[in-house]
């Protein structure tokens, strides 16, 4: 493939810049900053061509050389082909030394470290000085343009790394002063000096003789980059905005020049100011800023400096000056601007906020800049847009809006004929032409505006815009809100279209204007007749502000739409309205119109809708159904309504599977009634409301368990224990799981497994209630023990005692079984255990260790449990 | 101070995106600043195609602009700078300073050298009045002088080398982009010290100076009671010096007649040197004391080398220059229209042209006319819905002149009828349009003999004066019509 020709270069240009993601990710984007670099040296391609190459290195290097190593190299090769082009005149040194630069910053190579750094900062700085740099550089009459190109690639170097020529400020100074182009080494030598004085500020170091220092570096000598390296690798703002520029004051306060240093400064701050005159307007502004702040909080360097210049900027039209101007004002306040220099200014403001002879968005700007203007004695909050204080009524209504401005002007004007509404709320009143009228004729025009059939929405959106404003402005005022709201309505009236705008401004608004404006539209919808061709807007309207108010009047105007609702939109239209309602807890009537609507409404869908929505209210409690029909996450509207609110329901009204925030635990036993009972205690980590606990029995060794029901629990209020009957089939242990179906205090419904829980074999035991009182307990226990035979089992153990003895055992564990007693050393136990089994004991003759035991059971099962009750029971203790 | 990219879009409705991006220049070094100032908040600049979108949805030129949407029509969306947020690929690119202006946007990002949240005020970002003099300075060089679409195409082919030399790394050297490309074809006069970097070159010829006033008339006119009449002149002066020397230095007086009205609100040009303080304090807002400052009113300056305009006034004269009433009235399908207009006895009465221009919006095609002029001659431009009443040169002795007569309309259709959001029900205007040369209604005028010019030669000093009439109207004064708060305060 040979070399691309110019129209291939022009072609894939074409290509990279409609989309340079979608070039460098196709099969060609790979190679192109490679072949860019190589065609640069090609003889074939014209200069033209070339620029428009070097064009595209100017604008997307990141792209073509990622890397910083890439970029290294890039540059590199750029340098090398400026060195090598013939010392004719030529186009391409002004670019290839932007390119250059280009490549290095934003290729994040620029440092001590990179060769290309080490040849390129030399060159510039040869260059700016306008030092001959011998043959290669072309003629002489290419010297002047190529020594203002590299102070600009400077001034960019040193905007990306501060410091960078801290060591050229004396340099710089002396070529100002004689013949170099004022222009840009003005601009250097304010951004080098701002930066510097940044610098040594953060340091806390002085300024060391920065501003004298002798020569810059010698042509191939090292390159100092210690102040660069001081100022981080961050770039440092060139015109803070003014809040975070209030930190900084006090940073460079710490900065103590010299009386002799103070002095030099003053001088080279006058050259610079001194000379600004010749500079561009846009350059002036930029010095402006540089110096404003570079010198805001420096002992020794009175701001009056700038004075001279006030008086020619304030007249000017241009827009960069004023605004540089306005920062000055800022910087320095007062100690450069006295009271009545604050109320010039404002008059050129004001003056310049409606001048016929310029444009608009300065225009736009001005009116801006009077609301945010830097007073020397602000009275309101920091930060919020408000009148300055000197800008008087007189100035202020020459600001006043009329409907034949540009909506952004009229907005803005708005804006301030509110705040001066806000400020004499209380005078004028009576007289002719209040400020408060005029207002509330300007918003009648608009409205009026907004009323065109046809009309752009533009038009519309501005009506509501500005109602807006004025009610964020003057939410107080019910000599402005009053006729607002009726005028709203009445828009409505004419333009129901314009319903969307009317919801949106509901959504916004708070309460002052909100609520009147809520009624009035219920009002305005209800009282039409329910077939208007506008019957979706109406329906839109009132699914916003249908409320508990006067419901049947809502209701009426429904039965009356639902024959008109043919269609599915409608419909749903129609049953968000419903929904409302039932929000709002409004039963009276809507389960009427519910039942009706899921019988007569054509759309299988609504009747479904209907139908669900009449089961929801017919069956849940007001709270419950407020969070049913809460907002849902699925957008509205799609495909089926049921699917889409199904979202919403389904969380509520569906069971959720959820981590049990409830604690269940067995408490002690109760020997005592016709069965045994499980004494459970429950503890929540929420509240939990309609608690229902179900039990299973693992094993079928037990009949089914009732639930257990629980009205509301909370945290770290005990209830009483709840009782679990249980209904053993065989006198044996088991485990019940347990589930627990519960409301959280955000209406759902929750389900939980919980740990099972356990029923032990002593937990079944019961007395035998016939005992009698006194007389022959012996008898009944002898009676027992011989009836167990010969169809039970008999067993002897030896139940090993602890420390307490046989009696503490007896009382602890087997205390209302006893029968016969003869402590300390002999007891008979006689226990039922449900269904109808027996377990009697015999302790006597207890020992030092333990006690021998015989037991007789009429159910054989029950022995191996029994020992195990036995034996275990030491060691519980 | 810097920029982070340009935009320079032509509107093109009708067409699928509504737009083409016709130039674009983005400045990797700011960007590389931007992403380290504005941290988390940081949004990268689009490429073309996702910023073409966003921008033209956000200014409304789309062509689907029909349903409320949220995002832009939104009553808490309230812009009142020509400063854009844009939302784009989930973050939201600000500030876009963007503006239209024959059917060409014009956008620029300028760099905010902080976090952008919450967004800073923008008084106190550097940047925003050099985008807003960046992009002003694309517009005038486009179309200062451009007479058609050739031109242009070649004014944005030199763009991309205008850029180099104009902005080459984003921070804005010269707004007056012209200058950047005399610049680029003086590159090789060796610059003398001293030269005014807003001065590229030096002029070789005849020394020449030429000054010429414009004045161009507004007015409000409503003949109600309980509504003034609002009139003002707003001037502009004009100048091209052709000198030679690095720096020359021209004073220009500019004299009012003994009955002239005084200038105001003065606005001069960056080279004017000093000012004096009567000329700063002049203001028709606020006077600052009764003792209105007329004149001489002396400009000292060094000029540039092309025509500039050296300052822009304006001025209360005592009476409008034509004063008249409008009446019309609706009755059903027409509607009847009597005009009367007055020549004010000191105006010149000797017009290059004057016409009456009275439109019908929101109503149907006219399908009949009959009026009556007392003097010059009606014509019916029933396409556009408009009555042009061509005056001429004069008026008559008697200085007044009338019409009256009924316009009849056909059924309103929705379609081609010229549509105003202004002109509702009976609101409705007359505008006039005139010309009257070698005239001010100030009476302001430059006097050859107060030019004073220190550069070699004696120069030969041409002035021209001439009077426009500007949004000049005259409501129906049966009707309500839109006020200032200004005609309110009788």
């Amino acid at each position: 493939m040979g070399p691309p020709s110019r129209e291939t270069w022009a072609q894939r240009l074409g290509a990279f810049r409609a989309s340079p993601s979608a070039f460098m990710a196709g099969p060609e984007g790979e190679d192109l900053g490679r072949d860019l670099l190589i065609e640069l040296r090609s003889e074939k391609l014209s200069e033209q061509t070339k620029v428009s190459l070097l064009a595209l290195s100017l604008e997307y290097p990141a792209q073509l050389w990622p890397d910083a190593a890439a970029a290294e190299a890039a540059a590199t090769s750029l340098l090398d082909t400026l060195v090598l082009l013939p010392p004719r005149p030529s186009a391409l040194r002004r670019p290839l030394l932007l390119a250059a630069t280009t490549v290095l910053a934003a290729g994040d190579a620029l440092g001590p470290t990179s060769g290309a750094s080490r040849r390129l900062l030399p060159l510039l700085l040869g260059l700016a000085s306008g030092r001959d740099l011998g043959r290669g550089f072309g003629p002489a009459s290419e010297q002047r343009p190529l020594q203002a190109t590299a102070c600009e690639c400077l001034r960019e170097l040193e905007s990306c790394k501060p410091g960078l020529l801290g060591d050229c400020l004396g340099l710089l100074r002396r070529l100002l002063g004689q013949e170099g182009p004022v222009q840009p080494l003005s601009l250097l030598l304010a951004l080098a000096l701002r930066n510097a004085l940044v610098i040594r500020a953060k340091a806390k170091a002085g300024l060391q003789g920065l501003l004298v220092a002798g020569d810059a570096p010698t042509p191939g000598g090292p390159w100092n980059w210690a102040l660069a390296e001081e100022g981080g690798a961050h770039p440092q703002p060139q015109a803070p905005s003014w809040p975070a520029a209030e930190d900084e004051e006090c940073g460079l306060a710490v900065l103590e020049p010299s009386p002799e240093e103070a002095r030099e400064l003053r001088a080279a701050v006058a050259q610079l100011l001194d000379s600004s005159y010749l500079l561009t307007p846009v350059a002036q502004a930029q010095l402006l800023w540089l110096l404003g702040w570079a010198l805001r909080g420096l002992r020794g360097q009175p701001p009056v400096l700038f004075k001279p210049q006030l008086v020619r900027l304030l007249g000017t039209a241009q827009l960069a000056l004023l605004h540089a101007v306005l920062a000055l004002k800022a910087a320095f306040g007062e100690a450069l601007f006295t009271a009545q220099d604050e109320a010039l200014l404002l008059r050129r403001l004001t003056l310049a906020a409606q001048h016929p002879a310029l444009p608009l968005p300065a225009h736009l700007f001005y009116l801006h800049c009077l609301l945010s203007f830097p007073e020397n004695c602000p009275l309101g909050p920091a930060g919020e847009e408000a009148a300055p204080l000197l800008l008087g009524p007189r100035l202020g209504r020459s600001l006043l809006p009329s409907l034949l401005h540009d909506p952004m002007a009229l907005l803005a004007r708005l804006h301030l004929l509110c705040l001066l509404c806000a400020e004499d709320e209380e005078e004028e009143k009576g007289q002719g032409w209040s400020p408060q009228r005029y207002l509330g004729e300007l918003l009648a025009g608009l409205r009026q505006r907004a009323d065109l059939d046809g009309g752009p929405r533009a038009l519309a959106a501005l009506c509501f815009q500005a109602s807006y404003l004025v009610v964020r402005c003057l939410a107080t005022q019910p000599l402005v809100l009053t006729p607002l709201t009726h005028g709203l309505a009445e828009l409505y009236r004419a333009r129901p279209a314009l319903a969307p705008h009317f919801v949106d401004l509901l959504d916004r608004v708070g309460p002052e204007l909100g609520e009147p404006l809520r009624a009035v539209l219920r009002q305005e919808v209800v009282s039409r007749a329910g077939r208007d061709e506008a019957l979706r807007w109406h329906l839109k309207i009132l699914a916003k502000v249908a409320d508990g108010n006067a419901p049947s009047a809502t209701l009426g105007f429904l039965r009356a739409a639902a024959a008109h609702c043919t269609d599915w939109g409608l419909q749903q239209a129609l049953l968000r309205v419903c929904r409302t309602l039932m929000r709002a807890g409004v039963r009276e009537g809507l389960a009427d119109l519910l039942q009706a609507l899921a019988r007569q409404l054509d759309d299988p869908d609504g009747r479904d809708h209907a139908r669900l929505y009449y089961i929801l209210l017919a069956h849940l409690a007001g709270p419950k159904l407020g969070v049913a029909l809460g907002p849902s996450l699925a957008a509205p509207a799609l495909t089926s309504s049921l699917v889409a609110e199904n979202q919403g329901f389904a969380a509520v009204l569906m069971v959720q599977e959820a981590p049990a925030p409830i604690r269940l635990s067995v408490g002690p036993r109760r020997a005592a009634g016709p069965g045994p009972v499980l004494q459970l205690q429950v503890e929540v980590l929420e509240p939990v409301f309609s608690l229902e606990l179900r039990f299973r029995v693992q094993g079928q060794l037990y009949a089914p368990l009732d639930a257990v029901h629980v009205p509301c629990l909370r945290p770290g209020r005990p209830c009483s224990p709840l009782l679990l009957p249980l209904q053993p089939r065989l006198p044996a242990p088991t485990q019940l799981s347990v589930r627990a179906l519960y409301a959280t205090p955000a209406g759902l419904t929750c389900h939980a497994h919980l740990p099972p829980v356990p029923v032990n074999f002593e937990d079944l035991f019961l007395p035998f209630p016939q005992a009698p009182d006194d007389g022959d307990k012996q008898g009944f226990f002898e009676e027992l023990w011989d009836s167990c035979l010969p169809k039970g089992a008999e067993s002897r153990l030896w139940c090993p005692l602890g420390p307490q003895g046989l009696e503490a055992l007896v009382s602890r564990h087997l205390e209302p079984f006893v029968v016969v007693a003869q402590p300390p050393t002999s007891y008979h136990v006689a226990i039922r255990l449900p269904p109808d089994s027996r377990l009697l004991l015999r302790l006597e003759a207890a020992q030092a260790g333990g006690v021998p035991v015989a037991l007789r059971t009429d159910h054989w099962a029950v022995l191996p449990l029994a020992g195990d009750y036995l034996r275990g029971l030491s060691a519980t203790g | 101070m810097a920029q982070r990219a340009v935009w320079l879009i032509s509107h093109e409705p009708g067409t699928p995106l509504c737009g083409t991006v016709r130039f674009s220049r983005r400045y990797p070094t700011v960007e590389k600043r931007a992403r380290v100032f504005n941290g988390t908040s940081y949004v990268p600049i689009p490429e073309d195609g996702p910023f073409l979108k966003a921008l033209l949805f956000e200014l409304r030129l789309l062509d689907d602009n029909k349903d409320f949407v949220e995002s832009r029509d939104s009553c808490s969306h309230i812009n009142k700078t020509s400063v854009y947020g844009l939302v784009i690929g989930g973050g939201e690119l600000w500030p876009v300073v963007a503006f239209l202006k024959n059917n060409m946007i014009y956008a620029c990002v300028p760099l905010v050298e902080q976090t952008l949240s919450p967004h800073p005020p923008l008084i106190s970002i550097s940047g925003i009045s050099q985008s807003f003099e960046l992009l002003f300075g694309i517009q005038d060089f486009l179309f200062l002088g451009q007479k058609n679409d050739t031109e242009l195409n070649t004014k944005l082919n030199q763009l991309p080398d205008l850029f180099l030399q104009a902005c080459p790394f984003g921070t804005l050297l010269d707004a007056n982009l012209q200058n950047s490309l005399d610049s680029i074809n003086f590159a090789s006069v060796p610059h003398p010290q001293k030269q005014p970097a807003w001065r590229v070159g030096t002029y070789k010829g005849k020394p020449q100076v030429s000054i010429s006033i414009t004045e161009k008339v507004k007015s409000m006119q409503y003949d109600k009671q309980d509504i003034a009449d609002t009139w003002q002149v707003v001037g502009a002066v004009t100048c091209k010096c052709d000198l030679e020397g690095n720096m020359p230095n021209v004073t220009i007086s500019l004299s009012l007649p003994t009955n002239g009205s005084p200038l105001q609100d003065i606005l001069v040009h960056p080279c004017v040197t000093s000012l004096d303080s009567a000329i700063l304090t002049s203001s028709s807002i606020d006077t600052m004391d009764d003792s209105a400052f007329s004149g001489p009113y002396k400009f000292p300056f060094t000029p540039p080398l092309e025509s500039f305009n050296l300052c822009y006034y304006t001025s209360q004269v005592p009476v409008p220059p034509i004063l008249g009433f409008y009446q019309m009235k609706e009755e059903e399908i027409q509607v009847k229209i009597t005009v009367n207009l007055k020549l004010h006895e000191s105006v010149k009465n000797n017009f290059e042209f004057c016409e009456a221009h009275i439109p019908f919006y929101n109503r149907g095609p006219i399908t009949h006319v009959e009026c009556k002029v007392s003097f010059g001659q009606l014509e019916v431009f029933r396409e556009k819905s408009l009555l042009v009443w061509i005056i001429g040169q004069k008026f008559p002795k008697s200085m007044e002149i009338s019409l009256s007569g009924t316009v009849t309309f056909g059924a309103k259709s929705q379609e081609k009828q010229p549509f105003d959001e202004i002109c509702i029900g009976g609101t409705a205007y007359l505008k006039l349009h005139f010309r009257i040369l070698d005239y001010t209604l100030t009476g302001c005028y430059a006097d050859q003999h107060s030019v004073q010019v220190f550069a070699s030669g004696k120069p030969k000093i041409s002035t021209h004066r001439k009077l426009i009439s500007s949004d000049y109207y005259i409501w129906n004064s049966k009707a309500p019509a839109p006020v200032t708060y200004g005609s309110l305060l009788l």
